[in-house]
């Protein structure tokens, strides 16, 4: 009898409790479906926004969408890797950060991303052009655009002043003349002509371009040997030795970073990582009268060629991958990413290194609160594609990846081989890419 | 017995010890002082006298802090220390089977096992990772240190096979027999009689193995994403190396602090390390 | 005879059973093939197994995402006649040999020194180990920073103590860069010759030394004649261990100059891996990387014959 009873009371209890149990934690088959979303990006040169994604985007994405977002950085030079495993063996990051036109590389196996593509393009006045030919493959987006770093040349204003060139040179030639003065004063331009996925490309394709040179012609022929590539070739090797740090040829897309920063070089192209890194460090570098370092930076576009200027600037994009189980998850994460509350917390903090890659951004107040950086608010207006005239598509993207154009640059700068010699291996090695 | 002179000690022996000290170890030293610079003296050009590459009167720990304080690297070093510890005991435990048994034991196809094992050394891990992606992703294994674990002997088994092999055929057979003659099983006897006094060999191949297995970076790279399972080179590598400034500082200090656990190992192990070569080289 | 260990007190079936098993391990080839199973499975699996695949890899157009199909050898003749293949082909062997033999050389006196007894000896010893310790890929970076061209560490002494008047061009140009190269991995592997030497030294009978300075020879006489004749088993050995890791070496070059300036210090391994994994193209990939086996396969023939004429003698 007691037992009995005992039980049906133990059994009550626990019916209690049970049904209690899940009428309190109505909110628990939410969290037991919530998903994890794994994202692999590159160690962004602006530390403050890896924090913005870590510290704001993770807890933050957790209460809105339940999404547990997994944030990995990475070195960008081992992107590549990461992806082509991932692919090859069907696991791996649920989105993949990529730069250029990889996108194009490995469209095989990505998740179509247009609804999102479409949707952000609509709501902030539309994607620019160069990124939009990185990410779409025969009209499908197989990449959302995240952010350009659009590159300008950031130079030492005070440097170019005692020589006499109070606005920054218009063209190649002048230019020229102003960086063989600074390089006698032991001042020289610093350029990378190595194998780096930034700053080397992004300055020998607008040389090229420049000069009316390109690599293939709109039906796909490759047109790279031409007397207009000779003669940009030929510039360039006057130029490197006229006024170019020559180590150029070994840097990576550090080192002029640290150059500038030293005050060892006067002028470089790259993204506002070095203005953005001097304002930081304001205490840290200062110019040789003692000086802030950054209150004698600006920033100008490349200088034009016989033929115009045409800048290259780099796209950073999002892939959601096929293989992913979470690829619902990764898309709504994506919307969320970039509806105007939130990819504002994680561009602001860029300071204009990385610009949004859509035109309502141009019109934010944070570009009022530094005229230094003003070039870079509409700099990714404008811009070709790697492949002009063609299309961005894997073929160029192989080129690109061999450095073919850079090493065409750079071997005559080094003295290796003649200019003419230089062209005419570029446009073999094309050749047997564009076949 | 050989009386040298003075003059010719010093010629013939001091300088050149003294110089192969310096050249083994100035870039440590190097590696050290810049490890304990503070940021604004590491951005000084080769040009500018100040930059004094061998000393700083501002040393710092602020490097060290950092690394061990905002970065995973005090999981790195047990991840690549649990992951070198067992490679290691798999690979050692498969070699001295192997070694054992390409030594001793007479049966069809020894040679030609012997040789297929160390050809194995000849492939390149930079060939085989793709294909290996696929197999660990069968196996369940990606992002887990089994992946590591069970890859990393593929380089380490042919070599400590091979030297424990040499080894293996120093030790008199007499041992041995002699065991077996007292009732013992040819399994006992390898195991009671050979083994022990083939410690110094086995140590030897240990150590290189461990070393090894340290210093493995392709693999690490692909097969683990999580940032709490990577190994010190890849961690170092791939969270410090923002390309941009201020962590050169770090990855020294992460250079260094990496690479203590192995040379604590060898500093206990040396000797034996010397002694386990000189019993496989003498086969 | 039989069942070692087995407990007195078992069943009469029980203990035929592990005789049984014992008595099978007494066969010499049930024993070593026991011996030699999990070695050989973990072998196959993770690299028998992927190499075929690898293999296929090369005789197909595959990239990345896209399985592509079967085309024979063209994987082989383009890389064949592909300029900077051809490069980093010469490169390789460059700083296979010229490594190599700056490592046995120095390796050896090392060795030698070391091999006298003096004051710190097993401090000195364990210290000369460091360069073989430090993982490669973060020694790698020390170097590259130790020449950076702007702030190299030995610009800076030469400059400063008045021995040159401009830096030196230590990785930004081609031969340069490939002679830094060289240095970097000497530095590395140097130990390990001196190590291993040392250990062949270690066996040499000083009696022998004796005699032969008795008979009026030399040191270098001694070393000809006496010690080097003895060392030439453990040198061979050495020296095809180090040949194999050179020749297929990646990590120092990946992280040393990346292939650069202008692919002039690419090797065959660092080139597979920017057309394999870099561009996705991984049947070309693969097929570079393969490139490698003859050379291997080569000299590792030549050594195991030397070795078993050595130990016919």
């Amino acid at each position: 009898m007691k037992r009995r009873k005992f039980l049906k009371s133990v059994g009550a209890g626990v019916a209690a409790t049970g049904l209690g149990g899940i009428l309190a934690a109505h909110r628990a088959p939410v969290f037991a479906q919530a998903s994890t979303v794994h994202i692999l990006r590159w160690n962004d040169f602006v530390p403050a926004a890896d924090k913005v994604l870590r510290e704001v985007y993770v807890p933050e994405v957790q209460k809105a969408l339940g999404i547990k977002l997994n944030v990995e950085t990475v070195n960008a030079n081992d992107i590549p890797a990461r992806a082509t495993a991932g692919i090859q063996s069907g696991s791996g990051p649920d989105i993949i950060m990529l730069l250029n036109n990889y996108p194009q590389l490995y469209a095989a196996g990505a998740v179509d991303v247009s609804d999102v593509a479409g949707e952000v393009g609509k709501a902030q006045g539309g994607i620019y052009n160069l990124p939009k030919s990185m990410c779409t493959v025969g009209g499908k987006w197989v990449a959302m655009p995240w952010a350009t770093v659009p590159a300008l040349l950031a130079y030492r204003k005070s440097w170019f002043d005692e020589i006499g060139v109070k606005e920054f040179p218009k063209t190649w030639a002048q230019y020229h003349a102003a960086g063989k003065k600074l390089k006698a004063a032991k001042r020289p331009i610093g350029q990378t002509l190595g194998h780096t996925f930034g700053d080397a490309p992004t300055f020998a394709y607008p040389l090229l371009w420049s000069y009316g040179g390109q690599e293939v012609d709109a039906k796909g022929k490759v047109v790279l040997d031409s007397k207009a590539t000779v003669e940009s070739v030929r510039f360039m090797t006057e130029f490197w030795k006229d006024a170019h740090d020559e180590g150029g040829l070994a840097w990576d897309d550090s080192n002029n970073n640290r150059s500038f920063l030293s005050g060892d070089i006067c002028a470089s192209l790259n993204g506002a990582s070095i203005y953005v890194a001097a304002l930081n460090g304001a205490d840290k570098f200062k110019t040789e009268k003692g000086a802030p370092l950054h209150t004698d930076i600006l920033h100008a576009p490349l200088p034009a060629g016989p033929k115009g200027e045409y800048p290259y600037h780099t796209a950073f994009t999002h892939m959601v991958m096929k293989y992913s189980k979470n690829a619902k998850a990764a898309k709504e994460f994506l919307r969320w990413a970039h509806t105007k509350a939130n990819y504002e917390k994680w561009v602001v903090v860029q300071k204009g290194f990385a610009v949004a890659p859509t035109r309502d951004w141009e019109k934010h107040p944070m570009w009022d609160k530094d005229p230094v950086m003003l070039p870079f608010k509409t700099a990714s207006r404008r811009g070709r594609h790697m492949g002009f005239a063609g299309a961005p598509d894997k073929k160029a993207a192989e080129a690109w990846n061999k450095y073919i154009i850079v090493d065409m640059y750079a071997q005559a700068a080094s003295g290796k081989m003649k200019p003419e010699e230089s062209v005419k291996w570029a446009a073999g090695e094309l050749r047997k890419i564009y076949t | 017995m050989l009386i040298e002179r003075k003059w010719k000690k010093w010629i013939f022996f001091y300088l050149p010890i003294a110089m192969f000290i310096l050249f083994t170890l100035f870039p440590f030293y190097w590696m050290a002082v810049t490890a304990l610079r503070p940021d604004h003296e590491l951005y000084r050009t080769w040009r500018q006298a100040s930059a004094t590459p061998f000393w700083t009167l501002e040393p710092t720990l602020e490097h060290f802090k950092g690394l061990l304080r905002t970065t995973a690297f005090p999981q790195w070093l047990w991840n690549t220390m649990l992951i070198a510890i067992v490679s290691t005991a798999i690979s050692l435990i498969c070699g001295m089977f192997a070694g054992y048994a390409l030594a001793r034991l007479k049966f069809r196809g020894s040679e030609f096992l012997g040789t297929a094992i160390f050809i194995t050394y000849l492939v390149p891990q930079t060939l085989l990772f793709i294909p290996l992606a696929d197999i660990i992703r069968d196996m369940r294994l990606g992002n887990t240190p089994w992946a590591l674990m069970l890859t990393y002997p593929t380089f380490l088994i042919p070599f400590c096979t091979w030297l424990l092999m040499g080894y293996f055929k120093t030790i008199p057979k007499e041992l041995e027999e002699c065991a077996r003659i007292d009732g013992a099983t040819r399994f006992g006897a390898m195991v009671r009689i050979v083994f022990p006094v083939a410690i110094p060999g086995i140590l030897s191949a240990g150590i290189f193995a461990f070393t090894l297995s340290w210093n493995e970076f392709i693999y690490a790279l692909i097969f683990m994403s999580s940032a709490e399972l990577k190994t010190v080179p890849v961690g170092v590598v791939s969270e410090l190396i923002r390309g941009d400034i201020f962590f050169w500082g770090q990855l020294m200090a992460g250079a260094l602090l990496g690479s203590i656990p192995v040379a604590l190992v060898y500093s206990f192990f040396v000797e034996y390390y010397v002694t386990g070569l000189t019993g496989s080289v003498k086969g | 005879m039989g069942a070692g260990g087995a407990a007195g007190a078992a069943l009469p079936g029980e203990r035929v059973r592990i005789s049984r098993l014992t008595r099978m391990l007494e066969s010499q080839k049930v024993l070593a093939a026991a011996l030699l199973a999990p070695g050989v499975v973990i072998l196959l699996l993770f690299i028998a197994y992927p190499f075929v695949m690898a293999l296929w890899f090369s005789l197909t157009s595959i990239r990345v995402g896209d399985p592509g199909e079967f085309i024979g050898l063209a994987n082989f003749a383009k890389a064949w006649n592909d300029t900077i293949f051809q490069t980093a082909f010469k490169n390789t062997v460059f700083y296979t040999f010229w490594a190599t033999i700056f490592k046995l050389a120095l390796g050896m006196w090392l060795a030698l020194l070391l091999n006298r007894h003096f004051r710190f000896k097993r401090l000195i010893r364990a210290s000369m180990l460091l360069p073989f310790i430090i993982p490669t890929v973060l020694s790698a970076f020390a170097w590259r920073w130790m020449f950076d061209p702007t702030f190299s560490v030995i610009n800076w002494l030469l400059y400063h103590s008045g021995v040159i008047t401009d830096r030196l061009p230590f990785l930004s140009d081609g031969d340069w860069a490939m002679w830094c190269a060289v240095l970097v991995n000497t530095w590395r592997g140097m130990p390990f010759f001196a190590i291993t030497l040392l250990a062949g030294l270690q066996t040499i009978s000083p009696d022998l030394h004796e005699a032969a300075a008795l008979d009026g020879a030399n040191a270098w006489h001694r070393f000809w004649h006496v010690t080097w004749p003895l060392l030439i088993p453990v040198t061979l050995v050495v020296v095809v261990f180090s040949v194999i890791q050179t020749f297929s070496d990646f990590q120092l070059i990946y992280v040393l100059t990346g292939g650069g300036p202008a692919n002039s210090t690419h090797l065959i391994a660092t080139y597979a891996y920017q057309v394999g994994v870099a561009s996705g193209l991984l049947g070309e990939g693969a097929a570079l990387s393969l490139f490698m086996f003859p050379v291997l396969f080569a000299v590792v023939w030549v050594q195991l014959r030397f070795m078993k004429r050595m130990e016919g003698a």
